[in-house]
């Protein structure tokens, strides 16, 4: 359901016309930095300002967007808390003896480094958010070709992509049809019933591309896919302002690479 | 007559291992015939249509385009496919690209054409079935009627001689159902023979030229709507149902009524059909007879209805074809008419009220003849006022 859903905001977002290649400049770009930089200030930062953007420029609800950020963050925090235990180093704050020869202890070092795993992961995130977010993948198609991609592979995806969404709806049919006949009532009855589901997936699919033949053999197919003809031109304005920033986060990076959260020497 | 341009010949068919679907079947088709496939589930309608094309190839007989026989090779197929466009029942299996543009320009696309020769054809397809700015949407995020309109213009594009449709209006709601059945017609006014199959007789009934019966792989009967629906034998052997108008009116023949040569077709020939019969030929003064206003919508300037609206007292308002609509819909004015839209126009004008018919292109002219006629058969006076362009004097 989420592919779905994050399509459907994609295609109908408040960036959805400006062009992909700067969404993507901007998204890939974050990326790059928050992976190569050394210190929190600006994973942090660029987590901050992409989500403003998102939620500002594009106008994706709040609540949606916190929900759909809570997924990876409540995994990251979760691997945080963990490093947090294990690694050492510097002063301890606390320290937990849990059997004589296993003791949790956290220390500043272990802190400083929990915190900045924690702001890389959210500022990742958010660049990701960013892109899936903004940019549809019906954009990307052409993106791609663009980036001499074998036309194959992107026919390929093309087929892919629409095919997913009537596999999934198949698949909400039939699940439905099985729900409403009691099928998933007891733990057997449960398993049984989702390998029927699977093999009615299958038989769909194989008629599904059977039908496809046939549809493109009607059109007269003869190895070639259109692209959307109309590219949104690439504004130069923006551009520029992402260069800017991109570049105001490197200086950032540089400058705030020995910044902890909590000073480490005393 | 116009020339055949379809033919089969003694045509079998049978599904590997099952038994036959089509058992020795002949029929013709003529340029510019709307032609209605009728039958019940598993009559074979659909493997017929699929045989039109070369998607299925009749195991003895053989079918002729334009009067040469198909050959089952890769270039003839190809040809013959560029020359008559097949839209599926289920536009879901006919939709491939993943944005309404790509699917629609899939086939000129794969024809070869130049770029800018893609575009305006796309461009065309999609205003002609009412879609211009839905070039970007994902097929999944459209309703059925739109997803129904999306596999036609995918055809449409490709500019076909012969278009067939299975079931057309199935599975949309009535409104959808009497949209698509405008744009057959329109299809039709632009010289494109139809083909169609399905069991909605209602809807067969007023749109066919003709109408073949269907049962069990055979041809039950080939005619006009008028004498194919009227034999009840046939029509129980069909599992079909008489279309109401045509059974009022064997019930009202049975009844006294005087029988006519053409059974009507629609309320319009019923209503003139009792009005004539019960006072024989009533004639209203002229005074009494409505004013039927018709206006090209290309060529009225923006905004002008609604003055036009004001100055005259016009009780309906009818939009012909998809650019009435859309041009309709941006002067934020609702039709009250979609759907044999003359016909109801002249009931207008036969009671007194007076309608605003908006149509464009060769549409104008055929609206302009079918009340010119229906006067002139009738002895009626219906005036018809031209809305005046923008050269015009307002």
């Amino acid at each position: 359901m989420y592919f779905e859903l994050l399509e459907n905001i994609a295609q109908n977002n408040g960036m959805r016309d400006i062009s992909p290649y700067t969404k993507l400049l901007l998204g890939l770009g974050c990326i790059l930095i928050v992976i190569t930089s050394p210190g929190y200030i600006v994973p942090l930062f660029i987590a901050i300002t992409l989500s403003v953007c998102i939620l500002g420029i594009g106008k994706i609800p709040v609540r949606l967007y916190l929900t759909l950020l809570s997924i990876p963050l409540g995994f990251a925090i979760a691997s945080v808390i963990v490093i947090v235990l294990v690694t050492g180093g510097g002063m301890t704050v606390f320290s937990l003896q849990v059997t004589n020869w296993l003791s949790l202890s956290v220390t500043v070092e272990s802190l400083n480094e929990g915190f900045f795993v924690f702001c890389r992961i959210f500022g990742g995130m958010c660049a990701l958010f960013f892109i899936s977010l903004t940019t549809p993948m019906t954009d990307l198609f052409s993106v791609m070709k663009r980036c001499y991609i074998p036309m194959v592979l992107i026919d390929l995806a093309m087929l892919i992509y629409r095919f997913i969404f009537i596999f999934m709806e198949k698949a909400e049919l039939i699940y439905r049809a099985q729900v409403m006949r009691l099928g998933y009532s007891t733990y057997r009855e449960a398993i049984h019933t989702s390998g029927d589901l699977a093999g009615a997936l299958f038989l769909a699919s194989w008629n599904a591309g059977e039908d496809l033949i046939k549809a493109m053999d009607c059109r007269c197919y003869s190895g070639q896919f259109a692209l959307l003809s109309k590219e949104t031109p690439l504004q130069i304005r923006s551009v520029l302002l992402i260069c800017i920033f991109l570049g105001f986060c490197c200086t950032l990076e540089v400058i705030t690479a020995d910044y902890t959260i909590i000073p480490v020497s005393i | 007559m116009t020339s055949i341009i379809l033919e089969a010949r003694e045509i079998t068919y049978s599904y590997p291992y099952g038994p036959p679907v089509i058992c020795g079947i002949s029929f013709h088709i003529r340029k510019g015939e709307k032609i209605a496939l009728v039958g019940p589930n598993g009559a074979g309608k659909s493997t017929l249509l699929l045989m039109c094309n070369g998607m299925i190839k009749p195991d003895s007989g053989m079918i002729l385009y334009d009067n040469k026989p198909i050959q089952y090779n890769r270039s003839f197929l190809r040809e013959l496919r560029t020359k008559i466009g097949f839209v599926f029942q289920n536009p879901d299996n006919q939709i491939i690209a993943p944005t309404v543009y790509q699917d629609v320009a899939f086939g000129p696309v794969n024809l070869g054409l130049p770029q800018n020769e893609v575009i305006t054809a796309v461009s065309d397809a999609l205003r002609a079935v009412g879609l211009d700015g839905f070039e970007r949407r994902p097929p999944h995020q459209l309703s059925g009627g739109e997803k129904k309109r999306v596999a036609m213009a995918g055809i449409l594009a490709m500019n076909p001689e012969v278009l067939v449709f299975d079931e057309p209006t199935s599975m949309l709601d009535p409104q959808g159902s009497e949209d698509m059945m405008e744009l057959l017609e329109e299809m039709h006014n632009k010289g494109k023979t139809i083909i169609i199959s399905t069991h909605d007789v209602e809807l067969a009934y007023p749109w066919a030229d003709r109408v073949i019966l269907m049962e069990e792989g055979n041809i039950l009967d080939e005619d006009i709507p008028e004498l194919a629906f009227a034999d009840k034998n046939l029509i129980r052997k069909a599992h079909l149902s008489v279309p109401i108008l045509l059974e009022l009116y064997m019930e009202l023949v049975k009844r006294g009524m005087k029988e006519v040569k053409h059974p009507p077709r629609s309320v319009l020939d019923m209503i003139r059909m009792i009005e004539s019969d019960r006072h024989g030929q009533m004639q209203m003064h002229c005074e009494a007879c409505g004013v039927i206003h018709i206006a090209d919508c290309d060529a009225v300037p923006a905004g002008k209805f609604l003055s036009y609206l004001s100055i005259h007292t016009i009780s309906a308002i009818g939009a012909m074809g998809n650019r009435a609509k859309t041009r309709l819909k941006e002067e934020s004015l609702y039709p009250d008419f979609t759907y044999a839209v003359i016909d109801r126009c002249i009931l207008q004008a036969m009671n007194g009220k007076n309608s605003l018919l908006l149509t464009s292109g060769g549409m104008l002219t055929s609206a302009h003849e079918r009340i010119i006629s229906f006067n002139n058969e009738n002895n009626r006076h219906i005036r018809i006022i031209s809305v005046p362009t923008e050269n015009g004097a307002g």
